[in-house]
Parts: C-alpha cells; sequence; structure tokens
C-alpha cells in the first residue's frame, strides 16, 4: 500500500504542479513573433492565392467572419449576420467604429467593393461568389448579398484569406487591382496587424493596429516574417530557435524528427485540413491506354499508396482515399480501395487486350513531373515507373525545368500522365468541383484538364453545391467521393506531409483548421 | 598610354554589345518563353490568349527584330520590366547590387590577401609541413561545394558556437544609429563573406605559391642574395612585387565570375543580392530580369579588366613603357 502511494506521490505532484501552471498561463500581451517567408509579390490576398501571400494578409486584412475549431463559422468584421429563409439573401451587420490602419471608417462599401474585387480577380472569385447577383448597402455598417441560388459555402469563403476586406477610398482608383502598386507600398489594411516594413528582399515586420475593433486584441507587438529560401538554412534557424513559427515550413518527415529533438521545439501536421493539399497520378482519359478503365485500374492495383506514404513520408501521412484530404469537413473513408496486386493488374491488363507485345512491353508513355513539389513527386514518379516496369509498361519521366513549361503541356492537355496535386480549399465547391465537372473541361492548370465526364458526377455535384442541410451534403460527397474512386479519375497518392514547427514560448497557437492562414488575433508569447 | 586605354575602352564597349546579342540570343533560342511562365502563373490559358500575349511581349517578331529593339532600349537606359516582379529590371538592380557588391569584395579581398600571405610563406619553405597542409587546405577548399562549406560553418559557428547569425543582412531589431547598423551589417557579413572568400582563398594560394617559387628561382632575385639584402627585403620588395602581378590580373578577371559564385551562398545565408534574383529569375523564366543580370555581370568584368589593366601598369614597369 506504503509502495503504491510513493510510486504514484511524483504522479500526483507533477499532475498538480502541471494543473497549477495550467491555470497561470494568462495570455499576456507584449513581445515579436518571428515567423519566415520564403517570398511574396503581392500583400493583397484579393488577387493572389497560396500561402505565402495568405499568411501575412490574414493579418493585414480582416475578414467579415473566421473559422473556428471544427469549422464553426464565428463573427469578426460582421458582429452578426442573417440568412432569409429561401437562402437567397444573407445580411450582415458590421462591428461599430471598426477603421482601417489610416484611420478611416470600415463600411458596407469597403465589403461591397472587396467581394467585387475577389471576385473579378482571385483565382477562385468565380466559385466563391460567382452566385453573388448584387450587394446592396442601405446603411454604413450593413451589407446585403442577393444569391441566384443558395451557396452553403459563402459564409466559410468570407475569412480574411480569401474575402480580405480592403480599403475602398485607396484602391478604388481605376488602376489594375494585380498590380496596383498599393498591393505592397504603403498597405493600409483593416486587420489586426498593420505593415511597418516590407522589404521583399529581406524581411516583411508587423506591428500591432492599436485601433483594431477588437478590445485588447492582438496580444503581440510584432510579427516579423524574414526571407529565409533554403529549407536547410531553415531548420538550423528552427533548431537554434531564431525562429518562433514556421508554417508551411517545408521541413522533410525526417528533419521533423530531428526538430521534434531539439529543446522547445514542436512540429505539428495540425491546421492544414482546411486547405487539403492532396497529391495525384493523373492520366489524360481522352487517349489510348488510360481511356480504358481496366488499365486505370491495374495500375491503382500496381501502386500501393500505403506503402508510398510510409517510404517517401515516414508514415507521417495518411495513403490517398479520393479527392478529400482527411482534414476537410466533408471526408469520407467509405470508398472502394484497390489492394495491391500485381497479378491481379497483370490479368486486368491481359482482358484488356494489353498483353505482353512482341518488344517485351505492353505499352509505354511519358509520366511529366512537375517542377514543383520534387521532394515528392520525383520519388513517386520513379517508384510508379519501377513498379509498371514489373507489368512490362514502359514508363518515361519528363522532369518539367519550370513552372510554366509543365503548365503549358498539361493545360493544352498535351501530356499522357503527370504527378499533379492540388489544394481542396475548405469547401468543395472551390476545390474539388473544378477536377470532376464536365462543363470544367478546359485549358487551365488545376481544372478538368483530363477530360473526365460523367453525367452521374454531374448531377452529384450540383446536388452538393446547393444543398444546405450539412447531413445531406456530407451524404452527397461521400457518393462523390466513391464515384470518383469507382471511376479512377485519378489515382491518389499518399497526402502530402505538411507541418508547423513552432516553439514552447507560443501560447494559443493557431488551431483552427486554416492554422496560419487565420488572424493570430489571441497568439501570445510567454516570456 | 592614354590612347592605348581609349582603345580598351573601345573594345569594351564592342564586347559589351556581343554579349548583349549572344545573351539574347540564347536565352530565346532555348525552348520555352515567358509567356510559358506568364501562363504557368495564370494557371494556363487558351491557344488564342498565348498568341496575343507573345504579340504583346513582341515574341512573334523574327528574332533578329527582338534584339534590335532590346539592343535599342539597353542604349537608353532601359532594361526592360521584369515579368515577374512587374517593375523595371534596373529598379530591381538597383536595390540589390549593393549587398551583393559588398558581399562579394570582402569575400574576394581577405580570400587575396590571406591567400597570397599563405601562397607566399608556403613558397619559402616548399617542403614544410606546414606548405603541405597549405597545399591540402586550399584543394580541398577549391573541391568542396559551397553551399556544403555554409552549411559545415553554419553549423560550427551559428550552431555549435553560436557567435554568428545564420541567415540575412541585419537583425529584426532596428539598429538605432550608423555605427550600429554598420556593426550589424558586419556581423551578419562574417559568414557569407568567409564562406564564398574560402573557394578563392584556396585558388590565390596555389597562385602565389606557384608564381612565388617562379620568381625566387630568377636572376635578380639571386643576384639581390648574393649583394646580402636581408631576406625580408629579398622578398617582399623585389620577388612579391613581381610575383603579385597574376594575382591581380586574377582577381579582375574574377569578379565577374565571383557574383555567380555569390548565387549559391546568397541562397544559403538569406542574403539580398543579385544571385538570389539570378537564381530566381531562371526558375521563373523571367527573361528580361535575368538578360538585365547577365549584363550587369559582363560589364563588371568588363570595368574590373579596365581596372586591373590601369593597376598592372601602375605596379608592373615594363607595361607602363608600352
Amino acid at each position: 500500500m506504503l509502495d503504491t502511494f510513493l510510486k504514484s506521490l511524483p504522479v500526483a505532484l507533477a499532475a498538480t504542479l502541471g494543473a497549477a501552471s495550467l491555470a497561470q498561463a494568462e495570455p499576456k500581451a507584449g513581445g515579436t513573433l518571428t515567423a519566415f517567408t520564403s517570398g511574396y509579390r503581392t500583400l493583397n490576398a484579393a488577387v493572389q492565392s497560396g500561402a505565402a501571400t495568405g499568411a501575412p494578409a490574414s493579418q493585414i486584412f480582416a475578414g467579415l467572419v473566421t473559422v473556428g475549431t471544427d469549422y464553426a463559422i464565428e463573427p469578426y468584421l460582421a458582429e452578426s449576420w442573417e440568412v432569409s429563409e429561401d437562402q437567397l439573401t444573407v445580411t450582415f451587420d458590421l462591428v461599430d467604429g471598426a477603421t482601417f490602419h489610416d484611420g478611416e471608417p470600415i463600411t458596407g462599401e469597403d465589403v461591397k467593393f472587396s467581394m467585387e474585387v475577389v471576385k473579378a480577380n482571385h483565382p477562385f472569385g468565380q466559385n466563391m461568389f460567382g452566385h453573388v447577383t448584387s450587394i446592396d448597402t442601405p446603411e454604413a455598417d450593413k451589407v446585403v448579398l442577393h444569391l441566384d441560388q443558395p451557396v452553403p459555402g459563402l459564409l466559410m469563403s468570407l475569412q480574411p484569406l480569401l474575402m480580405p476586406v480592403l480599403p475602398k477610398h485607396i484602391y478604388d482608383d481605376g488602376q489594375d487591382m494585380k498590380t496596383h502598386p498599393r498591393n505592397m507600398e504603403n498597405v493600409v489594411g483593416s486587420g489586426p496587424f498593420m505593415v511597418e516594413e516590407n522589404d521583399p528582399t529581406q524581411r516583411l515586420t508587423l506591428v500591432k493596429y492599436d485601433d483594431f475593433f477588437i478590445d485588447g486584441r492582438p496580444y503581440l507587438d510584432k510579427i516579423v516574417f524574414p526571407l529565409i529560401k533554403d529549407p536547410l538554412t531553415r531548420v538550423l534557424m528552427l533548431e537554434k530557435g531564431e525562429i518562433d513559427y514556421a508554417p508551411f515550413a517545408g521541413v522533410r518527415p525526417n528533419d521533423a524528427t530531428r526538430l521534434e529533438k531539439a529543446d522547445g521545439v514542436n512540429v505539428t501536421t495540425d491546421g492544414y485540413g482546411a486547405i487539403g493539399y492532396v497529391h495525384y497520378l493523373e492520366l489524360n482519359l481522352r487517349e489510348k491506354p488510360f481511356n480504358d478503365h481496366a488499365v486505370r485500374e491495374a495500375l491503382a492495383h500496381a501502386i500501393d499508396t500505403d506503402f508510398l506514404s510510409k517510404v517517401i513520408f515516414g508514415g507521417r501521412t495518411q495513403p490517398g482515399t479520393g479527392p478529400l484530404h482527411t482534414g476537410n469537413p466533408f471526408y469520407s473513408a467509405d470508398v472502394p480501395m484497390y489492394e495491391p496486386d500485381m497479378e491481379k493488374a497483370a490479368a486486368l491488363l491481359d482482358e484488356a487486350s494489353y498483353s505482353v507485345g512482341d518488344d517485351g512491353t505492353r505499352f509505354s508513355f511519358v509520366l511529366d513531373v512537375p517542377s514543383w513539389a520534387p521532394a515528392a513527386h520525383v520519388p513517386m514518379a520513379e517508384y510508379i515507373q519501377a513498379q509498371l516496369a514489373k507489368l512490362n509498361i514502359t514508363v518515361e519521366l519528363r522532369k518539367a525545368p519550370d513552372f510554366g513549361t509543365w503548365v503549358k503541356r498539361i493545360a493544352s492537355w498535351d501530356y499522357d500522365a503527370t504527378m499533379n496535386g492540388s489544394f481542396n480549399y475548405p469547401d468543395p465547391t472551390i476545390g474539388v468541383h473544378r477536377h470532376f465537372d464536365c462543363d470544367n473541361i478546359k485549358n487551365v492548370i488545376w481544372s478538368n484538364t483530363q477530360g473526365y465526364c460523367n453525367e452521374e458526377m454531374d448531377k452529384l455535384l450540383d446536388a452538393a453545391a446547393v444543398e444546405t442541410d450539412m447531413d445531406a451534403r456530407k451524404a452527397l460527397y461521400a457518393d462523390i467521393q466513391k464515384m470518383a474512386q469507382e471511376d479512377l479519375v485519378f489515382i491518389y497518392m499518399p497526402q502530402d506531409f505538411s507541418a508547423t514547427v513552432y516553439s514552447d514560448r507560443i501560447g494559443n497557437t493557431p488551431a483552427s483548421p486554416f492554422g496560419a492562414l487565420a488572424p493570430f488575433t489571441d497568439v501570445y508569447l510567454e516570456e | 598610354m592614354l590612347t592605348g586605354l581609349l582603345r580598351k575602352l573601345a573594345n569594351a564597349v564592342l564586347l559589351l554589345f556581343a554579349v548583349l546579342v549572344l545573351n539574347f540570343a540564347l536565352i530565346h533560342i532555348a525552348p520555352g518563353d515567358p509567356v510559358e511562365a506568364l501562363v504557368g502563373e495564370m494557371g494556363g490559358a487558351t491557344p488564342e490568349l498565348i498568341a496575343e500575349l507573345r504579340e504583346s511581349f513582341g515574341l512573334d517578331q523574327p528574332l533578329y527584330v527582338q534584339i534590335g529593339h532590346y539592343l535599342g532600349r539597353v542604349l537608353q537606359g532601359d532594361l526592360g520590366y521584369s515579368t515577374y516582379y512587374d517593375q523595371p529590371v534596373t529598379h530591381l538592380i538597383a536595390e540589390r547590387i549593393g549587398p551583393t557588391l559588398l558581399l562579394v569584395t570582402v569575400a574576394l579581398l581577405w580570400a587575396i590577401v590571406i591567400g597570397t600571405i599563405l601562397g607566399v610563406f608556403s613558397a619559402q619553405r616548399r617542403n614544410s609541413w606546414i606548405s603541405h597542409l597549405v597545399t591540402v587546405l586550399s584543394l580541398a577548399g577549391f573541391s568542396a561545394p559551397v553551399f556544403w562549406i555554409g552549411i559545415m560553418l553554419i553549423l560550427l559557428l551559428s550552431v555549435a558556437y553560436p557567435i554568428l547569425p545564420i541567415s540575412g543582412m541585419t537583425s529584426t531589431e532596428t539598429a538605432t544609429s550608423t555605427i550600429g547598423y554598420i556593426l550589424d551589417v558586419a556581423h551578419h557579413l562574417v559568414l557569407p563573406a568567409l564562406t564564398l572568400g574560402l573557394i578563392y582563398l584556396a585558388f590565390y594560394s596555389r597562385l602565389s605559391r606557384t608564381s612565388m617559387l617562379e620568381v625566387l628561382e630568377t636572376d635578380y632575385v639571386r643576384t639581390a642574395r648574393a649583394k646580402g639584402l636581408p631576406k625580408r627585403l629579398v622578398i617582399y620588395k623585389h620577388a612579391l612585387r613581381n610575383a603579385v602581378l597574376p594575382v591581380v590580373t586574377f582577381a579582375g578577371l574574377q569578379f565577374g565570375q565571383v557574383i555567380s559564385g555569390a548565387v549559391l551562398v546568397e541562397t544559403v545565408f538569406a542574403w539580398p543580392g543579385l544571385g538570389t534574383l539570378a537564381f530566381e529569375s531562371i526558375l521563373r523564366r523571367d527573361t528580361p530580369t535575368l538578360l538585365g543580370i547577365l549584363f550587369f555581370s559582363a560589364l563588371m568584368v568588363v570595368v574590373m579588366n579596365l581596372l586591373t589593366d590601369v593597376i598592372y601598369r601602375r605596379i608592373d614597369p615594363r607595361i607602363k613603357a608600352t
């Protein structure tokens, strides 16, 4: 008895002390948080997608709402909103007294202007706000959106990353929004931090905006984004504690293991669910042999994504099961999977009249490898080449020298197969529909470049786009994921290893599915 | 002497012209063009839009017409517009040339001074263990990849013994005084300059050693020794002055090369110079920026050659006489 008591004493003491320290962990105001940037060419997220612009822009500009844990929509610049019964009108009330960084009031006119800018200039502008037919501003602090059909993902698109509220009095001067000088010089935002120094060759420094519309926020005095392009230098700086917070750190799984051993350094893969990056093998479905489902099925049986997940990503990622990332609110694991089976793959090819010819091969094709994400795409492509060689399929790898060369090939449909990947973004209407919709077979990268068209799929997509009941919508997306796997539109690879490396001294680490792309209003430093 | 210099100046202008034409032709003969990069950034475009963009950039014109237009603009001091940054190339170069010149000058200077001293030292004691050590270290420095040396130095001087900053040119906290700013930059400069200089240290120590060995065998050095002059005087007044001539020549020639060598060092140490801009321009097919940097690099080589010539004439009376 005494022995048990003595053994449990240190544990009890530790638990008591731990509880005490947690109780004392009150947010503290002040301090400078050092993050990093790998380079950006604009700070205006209304005209540029991606994390390089999005990470700082989400601090400089506010949105109407923010997204909390579990995708809960929370008030931000809009203190409340009301959706009409027919789901075709949404009315927002803005918070009182909100101002831009130059002291001018933020009004409904600014919101209207910003939405029009996003709709016309952002790569997803039409997907997000294409059904907004008109915007009224009956009062200075009121905005009314009129829709031509219900848009269930609308609120999700109103957070700062996708719909930053811009100052109309600065930008509405007739200049092209994409190249507007105020996107980089004397940037006037609406968010918790304002630009103090913007030197794209060295660093971006943001300072707390004292008149931010949420009292007592943000806690941090400054956020600094030094420019660090070399991933190895970045790892060393993280290890040494010169960087406090590194989202999209670009670290490899073995670097992550090393960093986790460093004092006061943590690694997490949380905070990437909302943008949800998915890797896949894209096949040109217009031509032989990939227009034959049996060939695609044979390839699916030959490629073991679980193996790839373990080998390339050290077992730190999930094998790909379909178009949705496991962190997406509509993700479903109930899909057909193709177990690794080389014999079955060979039999399928034989049945499909792709038996081994006199030259010792079944067929050959060129597999394009893009220049971006080489750490993932190159080993994946080499693995596919080796696996398919076992089936007497010759794969020639064609590595693109640059982004433009690869885009031109794929967007003009001049390819056999390519390693590829894309972002879901929180609502599938933004990042997922584009790959499956018959109407989206376009000469545009990350559209339906592979040329897939299935009327049943289109019906499901159309229904999911307007379904406002969450459970019914989830069921529709479950069917979509199932159909994507049945039709083998793509052959999914393991999910990417995206990691954030952060210091122990950060309190309230951004925990929403948007991670570092959400505003740092509550983040603080413990010392 | 003035006529000789003027002739060299005229040659330099011709050389720059040839460099411009050659660079332009080589980049435009290579597969792909800036429109492909732009289309990539846009996420793709229809063949009609691609043709329209190509026309707007003048890329539908024959190569000689494009070169003519480009040369005309360069003569007016216009190096074009960056297709990625949407800024004048001259502005981008002006923004980044300072840090690169600082890095390259400091790296080259310390490499020349220390390299020459080491070379002279090892030539005097050609079979000693110190001479062999200098040879081995030179070969090691010359063979090792510059980014590897950079990372090793970071591990040693920033991680194991944290006395120097890992990256950047200035600290996050802005210095309040000019002296503070200079010291801050100097603190950040040590590692990249040390890394870049190490390759050239190897080169100059070998060069000055060989040159010194040759000079030490000449008759006038033997005569100076026979006259009973002190050893130090023979080495530093009579031998070194002649032995240093190839070092000066190569230093001038190498200045342009060092800018290209700075590409990797600048990337590793996040040094905000031309090297990183050149590297990014290649990846982004930002042809106007790349052409601008190449032109600037050629200009530096030509200017340094002229300067070398002037210095050469000052330290070698035989050339001054011609």
